[in-house]
């Protein structure tokens, strides 16, 4: 019974942030479509679908040599045991825990080659609570790494904070991650349109992020504070300089860059190289062709920790003919 | 039992078959103790026995048991019915006349592993527990590291190895307890096969390896280079050979005399369509059954190193195979829905 590979949409957010209320409301609205849920195990409220999985969420370092290479145990087995059900469904949502580290979810679905046939990442979406979102940060790194992972952002709760901490959260999600869509919610009421389907992680869609954030990594004052850097260039880039270079950072710095995404003009190459990654992971692919008029120019982004800005900078160029 | 791949008939014409087609994927099949039933544990929550002779038509099919999928089944150690598990948490005694007895209710987790052991006792991993059925007693081995994602019993039944997350660990199920034994490799390990001497213990693990412990020195061994993970592992009857999915042609790993160590694996048989999803050796002879990811059945000798299509690839991945007691039949489900029941007797 071959079929198309089923959408999942993990939701993260930090403790009271709203996931499960989020949650409801994709499930009780009247899309006629078919949900399977993996809540976690701690769930902050009960939740009214048919097909509701409890996980536990079993982080399993993968015996390869990759220290960051970690992946979600009970998801692969548990993507496993849905497809022996008979009734079919549109997509699954993933709920994560408030302190969960979204890393290994996204690796889950790069690693696992049966649950890379089986289903496919469709986005990462965190529910950040506007009021304590600031005050969370000095919590721990949690907060943080989920809206360095995000596709998509509902900042949530804005109703009970002014302008000017709106603004001011706003612009702090903004240093972390630029290029997700951001959404300001009350209640995590949004469009559903707006957090399912996004394909935010299909090669052929990455051409859609927005460059407009591009120039920003230059601060050196806090290293340590997950952030982004990105870059472009209207120079061809040399492709072995650049696999040769990507190769050794990601290697070398993966478990400190979440997440990174491109689209290159390769020297020579009539079609757009898009890659993404998750940690060390990385898929790339040949993107739709340059038109003859087009300003061929390259665009890439990282998201993490401990970036040093200069240095990419420095690295990317020396990849450029 | 004699089955000579060696005979032409084998090449010009398939066995006669009985296949029925049901309206779900097939997770397991079994048949029963006294090899007059089969029986699929479906996606629909039913448990579809057929007669294992296939001359006799196959009857209506049974209603659902489960609230979701059935995701285990094995036959009856202790009768001529069968023991199934589901993702609704039950674990069900279904006596041969269809009716079932709950044994474990355990709402919210899966019951997604079983094994059963000629002695009467039946084991079955649910969430990161174990828990065995013997003389009417339910009893609970755990919690593990993680959920327990298969289990299985030692020869003579006193014991159960149960494969997780960071090896592997081996209970005594007697009266007296006894600490557990644990067998530590890095990584999960998601398939178990204790060997039919009880002298070494197998397991797949997700880096597509295959990790093998000698019970009597606890020293251990790997072997690696499988395109995909080993979720299917079958030992021989005399316990000389590991078979094992995930190649394209039947793979045995040597355990008699030195073990496997520094020395390839026999392989042997027609290259099938994709890769063994399912390997089953045969209960008695040299043979061995295999069930591809596309669909193709094979039927593999290891003496003569032959073996010959049972079933034409169509797309749907088999899931599981079970040979009758008497070696004669065998047991196959599909992705598909579709129930096999193959006569080998020529």
């Amino acid at each position: 019974m071959a079929q198309a590979q089923v959408p999942v949409t993990v939701l993260t957010g930090y403790l009271g942030a709203g996931k499960t209320t989020l949650l409801n409301r994709i499930l009780s609205e009247q899309h006629g479509k078919k949900y399977a849920v993996i809540v976690n195990e701690f769930g902050e409220l009960g939740i009214d679908n048919d097909l509701v999985v409890n996980a536990d969420e079993e982080v399993f370092e993968m015996n390869n040599g990759c220290i960051c290479c970690t992946v979600r145990g009970d998801l692969i087995r548990i993507i496993e045991g849905l497809m022996k059900r008979k009734d079919r469904f549109d997509g699954i949502l993933v709920e994560t825990t408030g302190l969960a580290d979204p890393g290994p979810v996204a690796q889950t679905f790069f690693t696992d080659d049966e649950v890379k046939a089986r289903t496919r990442l469709d986005a990462i979406v965190t529910v950040v609570d506007a009021k304590h979102f600031l005050g969370q940060l000095e919590q721990g790194d949690e907060a943080e790494e989920q809206v360095a992972f995000a596709d998509v952002i509902l900042l949530n709760k804005t109703d009970l904070v002014s302008a000017d901490e709106l603004k001011k959260v706003e612009d702090k999600i903004r240093s972390i991650n630029p290029f997700a869509r951001l959404h300001r919610t009350q209640k995590s009421q949004v469009e559903l349109g707006a957090i399912l389907d996004k394909g935010a992680f299909d090669l052929k869609r990455i051409l859609e992020f927005e460059p407009d954030f591009l120039e920003h990594g230059h601060d050196h004052d806090h290293e340590e504070e997950v952030k982004s850097v990105a870059f472009s260039a209207d120079r061809p880039v040399d492709p072995d300089k650049f696999q040769k270079w990507m190769g050794a950072l990601l290697q070398l710095r993966g478990g400190d860059i979440f997440r990174s995404k491109g689209v290159l003009a390769i020297d020579g190459a009539p079609r757009r190289y898009v890659y993404q990654g998750v940690h060390m992971m990385m898929d790339s692919d040949w993107g739709s062709p340059w038109k003859e008029s087009e300003k061929r120019s390259s665009k890439l982004v990282f998201i993490g920790r401990n970036l040093d800005g200069d240095n990419l900078k420095r690295g990317f160029e020396d990849c450029l003919k | 039992m004699k089955l000579d791949l060696a005979n032409p008939a084998w090449r010009q014409t398939l066995p006669p078959a009985r296949t029925v087609a049901a309206d779900a994927p097939v997770a397991a099949c079994a048949f029963s103790r006294d090899g007059a039933t089969a029986a699929f544990a479906l996606g629909d929550g039913s448990v579809r026995s057929i007669p294992a002779d296939i001359a006799v038509s196959a009857p209506a099919p049974n209603p659902p048991v489960h609230g979701g999928a059935v995701l285990a089944l094995v036959g009856d150690p202790a009768g001529d019915g069968f023991i199934s598990g589901g993702d609704d948490g039950r674990l069900l005694r279904l006596g041969a006349d269809g009716a079932a007895t709950e044994l474990v209710n355990q709402k919210g987790k899966w019951v997604e592993h079983l094994a059963a052991h000629r002695t009467g006792a039946i084991a079955a991993a649910i969430g990161k527990n174990a828990f065995v059925i013997k003389d009417g007693e339910v009893r609970e081995f755990g919690p593990h590291q993680s959920t327990v994602a298969d289990l299985d019993f030692s020869k003579d039944g006193s014991r159960i190895a149960c494969a997780h997350y960071g090896g592997v660990t081996v209970w005594s199920i007697g009266q007296v307890t006894l600490p557990p034994r644990r067998f530590a490799w890095r990584g999960s390990h998601v398939a178990l096969r204790w060997s039919t001497d009880g002298k070494f213990i197998a397991t797949g693990t997700q880096e597509n390896d295959i990790h093998v412990w000698r019970m009597a020195q606890a020293t251990d061994m790997r072997m690696q280079g499988y395109p995909a993970k080993v979720k299917s592992l079958s030992w021989t009857a005399d316990a000389r050979f590991l078979y094992t999915s995930a190649q394209p042609v039947f793979t045995a790993w040597p355990f008699s005399g030195k073990g496997p160590e520094g020395k390839p694996p026999l392989q042997f048989g027609e290259e099938g369509a994709g890769l063994l999803a399912v390997v089953a050796a045969h209960p008695a002879a040299e043979f061995v059954a295999g069930g591809y990811d596309s669909g193709e059945l094979q039927l593999g000798d290891i003496k003569t190193r032959r073996s010959v299509v049972l079933r034409m690839a169509d797309g749907s991945a088999i899931t599981c195979l079970a040979w009758s007691p008497d070696g004669y039949k065998l047991a196959v489900g599909n992705e598909g829905g579709a129930l096999l029941v193959v006569d080998l007797k020529r």
